[in-house]
């Protein structure tokens, strides 16, 4: 019996708003909602990162979120995708260059699936789940290993990055 | 045999006079060694005696009876002004005149004051064992307590006094010198309460005496009515060989009702809870493995009088209130002891409602429940002890981290927990057996029956929660550390707590034999009639009752053993991961629900005293 | 022969339960959907959700965490196979309450706060729901004179027409007891996240997972003791407590637990003691 086959069947959803401003989330609840209900496909919003496989991420990630982001993505037991929902959430969006934001999930953690749209509609959400799971049939139930994010580090005027914030202290300190 | 009855008398008194002025080389070895010769002796005497053993005492010593209680009475007045207290005054008074009346009134027979029965022996073996763990326990415990050399002594001294005065009640048929034994562990609860000699402790120690001397008095009552009525001798057997007269019912009342304050039943709880400021061996020793244990005691001994009376049925109803209104009072504490002494009145009320039942099962469901419970009390207080003294906790909302720190504390008071409340320890047998058998009292008396397996079984379902909730305070762990390393609390604590643990593991695997050959017997003796206890095929009879053991043997791995499994077992090779708490990454500390029962106090009160109002006036229609 | 016969059916069931509690609870989450006019999820879901939790990375916060709630499953499958099997109704309910306790003891075993938020409600449910189970036990014994689920099995006069006050009374506690709208604070989804449950994932969270199937399971066998032998009946009574609970669930709120505490024990309670009232002067 093909397990992997049944996590098409079955995917549940974490739903993580890094400090957006609810459009895109309003959208995802919608999706929940009788006309889309994506239950029929087996999807529960759970609440909990230890027993959902699809992390829905909406905002662009603050510097106080950034660190809950990540203790999330830790606490998710493998195979998982992670679907960066909305422009904000891809990059930036309209915050894009603010002192609060850092521009983006994928800065923080591998994203699987970028859904552009500012908010995203529901049909664009369950599109991009629905390719995700397939990214999902293919992923391994192994810890994942320290993994080199495909991004850049995003380097522009004003914008203080902090992913690259210990290289330029240590200097300063010795 | 008289020797060794002689023995457990007069051991004590010796041994104590001698703890109040040896040094400490001599005092260790000494307490060790006359606790075991204690229990031997203790044990010899069960072996030896199988019908009911008759003695008296020189004239002379009846006079010393009489002048010694008048003496102790003398004593209280004493107390009675010196701390200025009305209640013990107007007690003492009462009770001097009711003695000084009596004394002058009574015809002075020769009869035979002493009796020593099954139900004694079984008393003596509880009584003697469990008070010489304690007598262990206590030599390290008040060593390091803050008072001078010769109180720590007089400590040592006062509860080997104690132990006499104990062998002393349970072996007394002669109702003057019950009395007189009753009043003395009056005393003894007096002084060893305010012991520490603090505001709170002077004034729980004056609310203890004036409520048990109304016990006492309740005792003179009995007394003179028994006079006044004429049936002769002022003995137990005679009291019993009574059971059908006219106007019986009012002493049988009279000295339920002093059965039932000795028990710290409501509305006289207050003093047990009171003396929880005590040092805690005294909360061990007095509060709930031996004073206290005079309550169904005398239940017993008077059961087959008060068998289908009218005066059994309230005490069966007040029993069935209180187990339950105890139960729901004890969720509310947070004080360690207090939970304790909540939970001894909940069960002594369930001791008390089997013994006035009085059908054989009952009568082996009261005796289970009288040993067990004074076993497993007796291990969780003085580990209550250990942790005032060795981890300095008294709150139970401050034993978040113990799980971690004091892995073995924490694994013995988890058993204690269990013992009392899950299968197959004898507590819950007890439990069981007194379900099934309010079953049949049901079909009889269907209201009363009914209302009270509603109220035993509610109750039953209240104290479960109740030990869960403390359970779950140690079983908290953060899961940083693998390792357990079993702390070391010194050489007597962890003794003692071992061989109570000994016990309580013993007596599971042994409880068929101990059913047939300790418990039958004894009730057989109390009930007079035979107590068959069979196995056959994969259930276990006591007289028509039957422990379905399949069900009990599989729950048994399920339960208790799943806890303690759950307590120590280690997934090697599983992932770790932290706690969901949104992602932060704050430290908190836990604690427990607590309910508030303030406002319900009064109501339990006043139904208590409603219950013994009830008491008196069935006892004189 | 006859023996045989007679505990084949019980085994049968004790053996499947799993199976059958998953069919209901996907057929639950169904009607559920079209309660609220939505197609809802296929019926094999719970299968589906199972084979998926199998196949993920084991992870636990500790060892004895996870023990316990494994052990819950194992227990309530055993307090299930004694009902099933006709024994003590007393010893029943017990185990059940030992059970839920053992999770209750998973909750406060780690330092998660969701987590010893939940067991301290779930502590606070059962002591609303099992005082009216034990007064029903009782109702049971005044009318049988025992306390063997066996011989109600066997009957030919339903409890339900001579105790239909208790039966009332269980289906006010039912909610609770199957974590329903609107006395779901125990679990609480939006609120504490799932509770206890929240600290399981992967195979140990199957095992929670399916506690609550064969809660279902449980639930309805008690509700099936009051039509007695008489299958029709049985089956219309559990299909009728299916749907009322159904809709109760898509139609309430939640309430917090004093206010849950106050209505079973203030109504559930009164309406089983009344009927026990009755049942014990008749």
């Amino acid at each position: 019996m093909n397990l992997a086959s049944y996590r098409k069947k079955s995917p549940w959803i974490l739903h993580f708003n890094a400090g957006g401003c609810n459009g895109c989330d309003i959208e995802i609840l919608a999706c929940l909602g009788p006309k889309y209900d994506i239950e029929r496909f087996g999807m529960i919003n759970t609440g909990n990162p230890k027993q959902s496989d699809i992390l829905l991420i909406t905002g662009p990630v603050t510097k106080r979120t950034r660190e809950r982001l990540v203790e999330i993505y830790a606490q998710m037991p493998e195979p998982k995708v992670v679907i960066s929902c909305g422009a904000c959430a891809s990059t930036g969006g309209v915050f894009r260059g603010m002192y609060n934001c850092e521009g983006g999930v994928d800065q923080f953690i591998p994203v699987d699936v970028y859904v552009c749209g500012c908010g995203t509609r529901p049909e664009q959400i369950i599109d991009g789940v629905v390719q995700a799971l397939g990214i999902l049939e293919k992923k391994t139930k192994a810890l994942e290993q320290s993994v080199k994010l495909k991004k850049e580090a995003l380097q522009e005027e004003g914008q203080l990055n902090r992913r690259n914030i210990a290289d330029e202290i240590k200097p300063l300190l010795t | 045999m008289n020797f060794y009855l002689t023995g457990l008398y007069f051991l004590p008194l010796i041994v104590g006079g001698i703890l109040l002025i040896a040094p400490a080389k001599i005092s260790r070895p000494l307490v060790i060694l006359s606790s075991l010769v204690l229990s031997v002796l203790a044990f010899l005497v069960f072996l030896s005696v199988n019908e009911p053993v008759y003695f008296s005492v020189p004239h002379y010593v009846s006079q010393l009876v009489a002048g010694a209680d008048i003496l102790m009475l003398v004593f209280f007045l004493w107390v009675a002004l010196q701390r200025k207290s009305l209640l013990v005054g107007i007690m003492s008074v009462v009770q001097l005149a009711g003695l000084l009346y009596l004394l002058k009134n009574m015809s002075g027979g020769e009869s035979l004051q002493f009796m020593v029965d099954k139900l004694s022996t079984f008393m003596f073996l509880l009584i003697n064992i469990i008070s010489g763990i304690i007598a262990v326990f206590t030599l390290r415990y008040i060593d390091e307590e803050d008072c001078s050399a010769f109180r720590k002594k007089f400590f040592l001294a006062l509860l080997f006094w104690f132990i006499g005065a104990m062998n002393l009640v349970v072996s007394a048929d002669n109702l003057e010198y019950f009395f007189l034994f009753f009043e003395l562990t009056t005393l003894a609860s007096f002084l060893f309460i305010g012991f520490r000699k603090d505001a709170v402790s002077i004034q729980n120690a004056v609310t203890a005496l004036w409520m048990n001397q109304l016990g006492g008095i309740a005792i003179l009552a009995a007394i003179f009515f028994i006079v006044y009525n004429g049936y002769g001798e002022i003995t137990f057997t005679n009291l019993l060989a009574h059971a059908k007269a006219e106007g019986i019912l009012l002493p049988l009342a009279l000295l339920s009702i002093a059965a039932l304050i000795k028990g710290a039943q409501l509305p006289f709880s207050k003093w047990l809870l009171g003396a929880m400021v005590a040092p805690t061996p005294v909360s061990a020793l007095l509060h709930s493995s031996t004073m206290v244990k005079i309550a169904p005691f005398i239940i017993l001994r008077l059961s087959p009088a008060l068998k289908d009376t009218p005066v059994a049925m309230v005490i069966i109803g007040l029993t069935g209130f209180v187990f339950i209104a105890s139960a729901v009072s004890a969720l509310s504490q947070d004080n360690f002891k207090r939970i304790l002494a909540h939970s001894t009145i909940a069960l002594l009320a369930l001791m008390i409602m089997m013994g006035a039942i009085g059908t054989p099962v009952t009568i082996v469901a009261a005796l289970v429940l009288v040993l067990f419970h004074g076993i497993s009390k007796c291990m969780l207080f003085l580990n209550a002890g250990v942790l005032e003294r060795v981890f300095h906790l008294k709150q139970s909302s401050d034993m978040d981290r113990l799980g971690e720190s004091g892995p073995f504390t924490s694994l013995v008071m988890t058993i204690g927990f269990m013992s009392l409340l899950l299968p197959p320890f004898g507590a819950f047998i007890g439990k069981w057996l007194s379900i099934e058998t309010l079953g049949a009292l049901a079909t009889e008396k269907k209201l009363l029956g009914a209302l009270v397996i509603v109220a035993v079984a509610g109750g039953g379902a209240v104290l479960s929660l109740l030990y869960f909730k403390v359970i779950g305070l140690l079983i908290n762990r953060t899961g940083a550390q693998d390792q357990i390393r079993f702390e070391k609390t010194g050489p007597y604590y962890a003794a003692t707590i071992y061989i109570l643990l000994g016990l309580v593991l013993a007596s599971v695997a042994g409880l068929p034999l101990l059913l047939t050959y300790y418990f039958a017997p004894v009730a057989s003796a109390v009930n007079g009639s035979a107590v068959i206890v069979m196995q056959e095929g994969w259930n276990l009879f006591v007289g028509s009752m039957r422990i379905p053991l399949l069900p009990m043997l599989i729950a048994f791995f399920l339960l208790p053993v799943t806890i303690l499994v759950a307590m120590f077992i280690r997934f090697r090779h599983t992932d770790r991961v932290k706690e969901y708490m949104c992602g932060e990454k704050i430290n908190y500390s836990f604690s427990s629900f607590y309910f508030s029962t303030d406002r319900a106090i009064p109501y339990f009160s006043a139904a208590g005293i409603l219950f013994f109002i009830a008491l008196i006036i069935v006892a004189l229609i | 022969m006859n023996v045989m016969n007679a505990y084949l059916i019980p085994v049968l069931l004790i053996v499947l339960a799993p199976f059958i509690g998953g069919l209901v609870y996907g057929f639950d989450r169904i009607v559920k959907a079209r309660m609220q006019r939505r197609t809802g999820p296929p019926l094999l879901q719970p299968f589906y959700d199972f084979l998926k939790l199998a196949d993920k990375r084991q992870m636990m916060v500790h060892s004895t965490h996870a023990f316990l709630g494994l052990m819950h499953f194992v227990s309530l499958w055993f307090a299930l196979a004694v009902l099933l099997l006709g024994g003590d109704l007393i010893l029943v309910i017990f185990l059940h309450l030992l059970s839920t306790s053992l999770l209750i003891l998973a909750g406060y075993s780690t330092r998660s706060v969701f987590s010893h938020l939940g067991a301290n409600r779930m502590a606070l449910s059962v002591l609303a729901y099992e005082p009216v189970l034990i007064i029903m036990a009782v109702s049971v014994f005044m009318i049988n004179g025992s306390f063997d689920t066996s011989v109600v099995y066997a009957s030919g006069e339903p409890l339900l027409y001579k105790m239909p006050l208790a039966f009332v009374a269980l289906l006010l506690v039912l909610p609770i007891k199957l974590k329903k709208s609107p006395f779901d604070v125990a679990e609480a989804h939006q609120e504490i996240t799932g509770g206890v449950e929240i600290e399981y994932s992967g195979l140990f969270f199957e095992a929670v997972y399916t506690a609550k199937w064969l809660d279902y399971i449980f639930c309805y066998t008690l509700v099936f003791l009051f039509a007695g032998n008489n299958i029709l009946l049985g089956a219309g009574l559990i299909i009728f407590t299916f749907f009322y609970l159904a809709a109760l669930d898509n139609s309430t709120a939640r309430v917090n637990y004093k206010q849950m505490l106050r209505f079973s024990l203030g109504v559930a309670f009164t309406l089983a003691f009344i009927n026990l009232l009755i049942n014990s002067l008749i």
